[in-house]
């Protein structure tokens, strides 16, 4: 565990954010989770140019700004269009995987139906993230 | 002796003396007088042999003297030049001259020769010397000595080469005017003073219903027979009454008209034929011309007839000149357009009719119509309510009778109403297919919005006994693990029912799909149990498909066999066999089978037999939506307890 990930969530069902959030500590790691309830919350976090994430999970079903009309505003600007970021969904829909990497996303994981399983998949999701080297800043 | 004697003696002298002078003068004259004679009658026989020679030597027939041998003696200067040999040099035989073919009748003719001392108008054929057949003509005698014995044969000879053939054209062209008047389309009749049939022909026959041939009626009294046939006319006794007249003026007459019952229209005329100032006998001609007379009154009828089809036929009917400009519309036409002929007879179709964009159409279809193309095309006009209108047109270019392109027709269906319903159609289905995409992003967002709380509750269940670790009792951990597997059906039945609805909507693209690969595939990712094995009998085909839907294919079918094998050993196989114009497929099982009754239901969606954790009852119903996409049917036998095979066939 090299690496310190600033994660910004983008995921509207607090649940969710909780199951992320407990990931985090039941493994111990030292990751820091930026919240954003919708995509319009994280384009504002994202206006912050001096403290940018490093990655982005971003789930694809939200309320006004959806998820991929939210890659599509990221990847038109020009310094955010760089983050890495890898969808975090339920949705399987084959149309939405290609919509998905057609824009550009770092990855596409679906949410498991089983805790133990969604613990391992974003311990190594998170774990591959940190061994890679990120544009800081 | 007296002197008296003497002078008796001397006058007796005397007078024998002057008898004497008187005997010899007239000796002398009649000398002279014989001598005279024999001089002329010399002279005569001069003159005479001298006029037979010359009537033998310019003679114009040939003059010909043969011995009995037929050996030639002599020719006249004729014919030298009819034989072309010259007997002075030439040895000629009369039986070489003769034609082979008339050889026999030459002979007989010889022979009459013979027998009567002459033969008379010969004719026959001859060679010349050049092998030209010439006809001739030949009276021939024979030639008598003084003691009447033969001793030579003369002929003569007449070059009738040129009348045989006259006679033969003649012969000819009489055969063709009586083939002629034979098979005539008048029927004729020439009578003689007598009024008796001369000569008629097949016609007249046919005309007057007379069941005879021509040749029977020749010699028949024409005044009884006209009595017998006055019942074919409609007026029988004006029939005769002109008939009568006219035999009586003997004069010409032409384009008398007569009625006949049966309603046929004849033509007679009546002609005297004289040679000279001799009356040869009348010729009647009858002429059927009922079709000449009624032609105008049919192509009236006719004329009428297409009128009022074209009046009433319940398609608009257009007629334009080669400028666009209107010559006549038809009744239905008035009624389709709102306008009378008068108010637009003379303008042009495309102004009076056109919406936006369609006299552009109507310039495009009158150049076809230039080049003498027809066809049909859709116009959207307005008609004089000011309500756009589509007419289906029918084209073709008018011709004059000289064949010269004089405008042209169109024919005109109101398809408004079709045309309305397509456009409806064209809404519908573009409806139905932006409802059905909406339907499709509905159920995932639905199958998204449910799936989404089933993890929320799996999370905090597990939450839960994690934070009371020890603190649960058994009872509650079963509960839990309930909790969780509850979860996993209800996830189960969610992704079913969203793949169910997504077989159809999706119209993947087909493509080669190598089933062998599929299966070796499907059988790594599917959970088999070591006691089952799966048995693949012969090499798979590669079939035309969607390569996702075929695999959820043969792993709802191999799953639902693994998930019912309830024997020790569990067999699975799979074979193919090679139909015409489908693959057909065997999935075999020794699993728990199906009662009979409840082979049609299983296919039958939330139909699931065996209510169990891991069975939704939509499997086969996605089986079947599968199969049915693929232009296949499906089926099973199946015996309970012993096991089930299903068997389905895929389109090639």
């Amino acid at each position: 565990m090299n690496n310190m990930l600033k994660v910004l969530l983008i995921e509207d069902d607090a649940i969710e954010v909780m199951k992320l959030n407990r990931v985090i500590s039941t493994l111990k790691l030292n990751h820091k989770i930026i919240e954003a309830n919708n995509g319009e919350d994280a384009l504002e976090i994202l206006q912050q140019k001096d403290s940018l994430p490093d990655i982005i999970l971003l789930d694809l079903n939200m309320p006004k700004i959806n998820g991929i009309e939210f890659l599509g505003i990221l990847k038109n600007d020009d310094n955010l269009k760089y983050i890495p970021t890898i969808i975090l969904t339920t949705s399987n829909n084959q149309k939405d995987l290609l919509e998905c990497y057609k824009i550009g996303v770092a990855g596409y994981v679906l949410k498991p139906l089983k805790y133990e399983d969604y613990v391992s998949k974003i311990e190594s999701l998170l774990a591959y993230w940190s061994i890679n080297e990120l544009i800081k800043g | 002796m007296s002197q008296d004697q003497v002078d008796i003696l001397k006058r007796a002298l005397d007078r024998e003396k002057k008898a004497r002078k008187a005997a010899e003068k007239i000796l002398e004259e009649k000398s002279r007088e014989l001598y005279l004679t024999s001089q002329k009658l010399e002279n005569l026989l001069d003159e005479k042999s001298s006029q037979l020679q010359g009537v033998f030597e310019n003679i114009v027939d040939a003059y010909v003297v043969m011995n009995l041998n037929g050996h030639v003696l002599k020719f006249n200067e004729a014919a030298t030049r009819l034989f072309g040999y010259d007997v002075d040099r030439d040895d000629v035989n009369i039986v070489n001259l003769i034609y082979k073919e008339d050889y026999q009748y030459a002979i007989t003719c010889f022979m009459d020769l013979q027998a009567n001392g002459f033969f008379k108008d010969y004719e026959t054929r001859i060679y010349t010397k050049s092998k030209e057949v010439k006809w001739v003509h030949v009276n021939g005698s024979i030639v008598y000595d003084k003691n009447k014995n033969p001793i030579a044969a003369q002929g003569i000879v007449r070059d009738i080469t040129a009348e045989k053939a006259s006679e033969e054209k003649l012969i000819e062209s009489e055969n063709r005017l009586s083939t002629l008047i034979l098979n005539l389309d008048s029927g004729i009749v020439l009578e003689d003073e007598n009024r008796n049939i001369v000569l008629t022909n097949k016609k007249f026959c046919d005309l007057f219903n007379i069941e005879a041939q021509p040749s029977d009626l020749i010699g028949k009294d024409c005044v009884t027979s006209s009595q017998k046939n006055k019942v074919l006319f409609k007026d029988p006794a004006a029939f005769i009454k002109r008939m009568q007249a006219i035999d009586k003026a003997k004069k010409i007459v032409i384009g008398d008209e007569l009625e006949m019952v049966d309603g046929k229209i004849l033509e007679r005329n009546y002609m005297p034929i004289t040679i000279g100032e001799k009356s040869k006998g009348f010729l009647w001609t009858f002429t059927d011309v009922t079709l000449k007379r009624t032609y105008r009154k049919s192509l009236e009828v006719q004329k009428q007839k297409y009128y009022n089809i074209i009046a009433n036929m319940n398609l608009g009917l257009v007629e334009v000149n080669n400028n666009d400009e209107i010559l006549m519309i038809n009744q239905s036409f008035t009624e389709m357009s709102g306008y009378s002929e008068v108010e637009v007879k003379g303008k042009k179709a495309a102004e009076i009719f056109s919406a936006e964009g369609g006299t552009e159409i109507i310039k495009e279809e009158n150049k076809k119509r230039q080049k003498g193309q027809s066809n049909s095309y859709e116009f959207t006009a307005i008609c004089k309510k000011g309500k756009t209108r589509h007419w289906l047109i029918s084209g073709a270019p008018n011709y004059n009778l000289e064949g010269e392109k004089i405008g042209s027709i169109g024919i005109h269906l109101d398809i408004t109403e079709l045309k309305e319903l397509e456009l409806q159609k064209e809404k519908l289905l573009l409806k139905l297919e932006r409802s059905n995409d909406e339907l499709q992003e509905y159920a995932h967002i639905v199958s998204h919005d449910l799936k989404s709380p089933l993890r929320s509750i799996d999370a905090l269940v597990n939450w839960l006994k994690e934070d009371n670790k020890g603190k649960l009792d058994d009872i509650s951990l079963k509960n839990f693990s309930l909790i969780e597997a509850t979860l996993e059906k209800m996830e189960q039945l969610i992704s079913d029912v969203l793949d169910y609805s997504s077989i159809g909507t999706d119209t993947n693209i087909k493509a080669e799909v190598n089933l062998n690969k599929l299966l070796t595939d499907l059988t790594t990712i599917l959970y088999i149990p070591n006691h089952i094995s799966v048995k693949i009998l012969n090499q798979l085909p590669v079939i035309k498909g969607d390569a996702t839907k075929l695999q959820q294919l043969f792993q709802n079918l191999i799953s639902n066999a693994v998930k019912f094998i309830d024997k020790e050993v569990g067999l699975i196989i799979i074979d193919f066999e090679d139909l015409k114009s489908h693959y057909k497929f065997i999935i075999k099982d020794n699993g728990i089978g199906i009662d009979k009754q409840f082979h049609d239901k299983i296919f039958k969606i939330f139909h699931a037999l065996n209510k169990s954790k891991d069975s939704t009852g939509i499997g086969l119903s996605i089986v079947k939506k599968i199969v049915d996409l693929h232009e296949g049917q499906i089926w099973l036998e199946s015996e309970p307890k012993v096991g089930t095979t299903f068997y389905f066939t895929l389109k090639k």
